[in-house]
């Protein structure tokens, strides 16, 4: 084995600023109205693949998250679309720990696409098409389990419902919400906690309640800023694409609320100026090789590394060895 | 290239495992390359256990994952190299160890395990043979290809967890909820072995097993271990007393009294009531002569 091959070190990164995920987007992503089409298609095959074998709500979370992560860094091409969605559920399964048959995963998932002709060879060949994206998927996540394995945002409503000692019908509304949060970027860009409790306050407000307990947040050492940048994420989505939410038509049947884009609007208006995450200057984001390059593949060894402090070590190494060379 | 696979040292269900050595530093290091193709489920899932937990876990009993790269489309995890384990120890008849190496060796396992289930993870696959020991001496728990997170309340598990013989009474019985308890239990068995240099409860089967488990050690009873006669398994057992004291005595004949109530403590037949790390970790066995080995003056077992 020669000495020379060429490798490549890559620090983690699992959540990235907006204007980051745009960034990298413009490598993959050629037609965003396609992909933004195809996104809410998958959405909806997912989830009915997910209700028909009763999976959790993590599993779909998750699945959702390495769609998204997976176009970050490779290209979005139409017609594997579906078959990259079933490989990010039956990671997915085995990430969150909801194991089932890998045939029934694919069985389900092309019933649901009305693909009918569904004889032996068919099925192992998609099998293999599904195996053969799994790495692919992990490579873009740089293998970085640390997400997607305790916090799931349905499982933090709850838990943060429960120790602000709010009462159920919140927890429900605000779980809906989480649905349909799940449709867009905010997973890539902020942990689940964080959307978990935007979910919360965006129901507390929405039942007109008020005295949101600020000073009882602040004691669970919540990045503020990410929450207000899921809060104000999922409001504009309300805003921008009502037709598009779950929420209208799956209110909870206790509750008497009405939701309307002006419910949204006045939500807005409330809030004050949108505030959230400090964003990355486009000059530093292009100078950005992580964001603005696209991947190479090609390169014989890609490491991926968690820790800036094995990254920081290895340069020092590489450099002592270069100059006890010259 | 970082690494370099100079020798290949074994070969399990889901990986070939390489010794080597890392470059930039120069050190040993062991490389298990993860057969991706040969499995019909795609990416096994021990190699995803394996990541995730070690991925979060870092201390000096526990085996440190140091890198995971991409070669050849084939996924390779980088481990600090171990050149041996307690499985090799125990059987090796030429080597002969003290009370005060158990001990240590003990401490470290419990220091590794205390560190493991703070973080909510059950291991479930402790035995010998996945405590490894560092070239210097120190314990390492490997091998998280069966590990998991504390599952929430309503989450139901497997039961078909941790090799037959180090098999906690409540899988036994095919138990769907369990604790940590279950990794204590296989480190009491791991003691015992320790003591008497042969496997403590060898069963052949999962039913004799059962068998093997309860005739040592008495079969619970609902007084004991409430509704533990509500597992199906139950009424066909065979109800067999529990030890007494001398008779415990009198198979672990060189064990001082602190280790005996520390293995009583570790394979209590109620996982409620069995010792959880932390009471294992502060028993008198730990602070009375003979002091634990140092893990340096034990190095020497590698090289027999």
């Amino acid at each position: 084995m020669s000495d020379y091959l060429e490798a490549q070190l890559l620090l983690s990164r699992p959540y990235l600023t907006k204007n980051q995920v745009t960034r990298a987007q413009k490598n993959t992503i050629s037609d965003r109205r396609i992909y933004n089409q195809k996104k809410l298609t998958v959405f909806k095959l997912l989830t009915d693949t997910c209700a028909q074998l009763r999976l959790p709500r993590k599993t779909l979370e998750t699945a959702l998250y390495y769609y998204q992560r997976y176009h970050l860094f490779n290209p979005f091409e139409t017609e594997l679309c579906y078959t990259l969605a079933t490989s990010c559920l039956i990671l997915s399964c085995k990430q969150v720990e909801t194991l089932k048959k890998v045939n029934d995963i694919c069985t389900t998932s092309l019933k649901l696409r009305n693909i009918t002709k569904l004889n032996q060879e068919y099925l192992e060949n998609f099998k293999k098409r599904i195996f053969q994206i799994e790495l692919r998927i992990l490579e873009s996540c740089n293998f970085d389990y640390r997400i997607n394995n305790a916090v799931h945002i349905d499982e933090y409503v709850i838990k943060f419902c429960k120790s602000l000692e709010f009462e159920s019908d919140i927890a429900e509304l605000a779980w809906i919400i989480a649905y349909d949060a799940l449709k867009l970027e905010t997973l890539l860009i902020v942990p689940q906690h964080s959307i978990a409790l935007a979910s919360l306050k965006i129901a507390f407000e929405l039942l007109g309640l008020t005295n949101w307990p600020i000073k009882k947040i602040e004691t669970f050492g919540i990045d503020l800023m990410a929450v207000n940048e899921a809060y104000f994420d999922i409001i504009n989505f309300y805003i921008n694409a009502f037709d598009l939410c779950d929420l209208k038509d799956n209110l909870p049947q206790k509750s008497s609320i009405m939701v309307s884009i002006d419910a949204f609007l006045e939500l807005k208006k409330k809030a004050g100026p949108e505030v959230g995450l400090i964003e990355i200057p486009s000059s530093e984001i292009d100078a950005d090789p992580f964001i603005s390059s696209p991947r190479d593949f090609a390169i014989m060894e890609r490491r991926y590394v968690l820790s800036q402090k094995v990254l920081a070590n290895e340069a020092f190494e590489l450099n002592r060895s270069r100059d006890s060379a010259a | 290239m970082e690494y370099s696979k100079e020798k290949k040292v074994g070969e399990g269900t889901y990986a070939v495992v390489y010794v080597g050595t890392q470059r930039s530093t120069n050190r040993q290091i062991a490389i298990k390359e993860i057969k991706t193709s040969e499995f019909k489920d795609g990416l096994d899932m021990s190699a995803i256990r394996e990541v995730k937990y070690l991925q979060e876990l870092n201390h000096p009993n526990v085996i440190s994952l140091i890198d995971i790269f991409m070669a050849y489309d084939n996924l390779n995890l980088v481990l600090e190299f171990l050149p041996s384990d307690l499985e090799v120890i125990i059987k090796d008849r030429n080597i002969l160890f003290t009370p005060g190496d158990i001990k240590a060796w003990m401490l470290m396992t419990l220091r590794g395990i205390h560190h493991i289930h703070r973080n909510f993870v059950l291991h479930r696959d402790l035995k010998p043979n996945n405590l490894l020991l560092s070239p210097d001496g120190m314990i390492k728990i490997a091998d998280f290809g069966l590990a998991r997170i504390m599952p929430g309340p309503r989450e139901t598990l497997t039961s078909n967890v941790v090799t037959r013989w180090y098999r906690a009474p409540e899988l036994l019985f095919g138990a769907q909820h369990y604790t940590y308890a279950i990794d204590i239990w296989s480190i009491g068995i791991i003691f015992a072995e320790l003591m008497l240099r042969i496997p403590y409860l060898p069963g052949q089967d999962d039913v004799s097993q059962m068998e093997v488990t309860f005739r040592a050690l008495g079969t619970p009873t609902d007084k004991d271990w409430p509704e533990v006669s509500s597992f199906p398994s139950y009424n066909k057992l065979q109800i067999y007393p529990p030890p007494s004291k001398d008779e415990f005595r009198k198979r672990f004949i060189a064990a001082p009294e602190s280790a005996l109530d520390l293995m009583n403590g570790m394979l209590t037949m109620n996982p409620h009531k069995r010792w959880d790390s932390s009471q294992c970790l502060q028993s008198v066995y730990f602070t009375e002569l003979p002091p634990p080995s140092n893990p340096e003056d034990m190095k020497n077992f590698l090289k027999k």
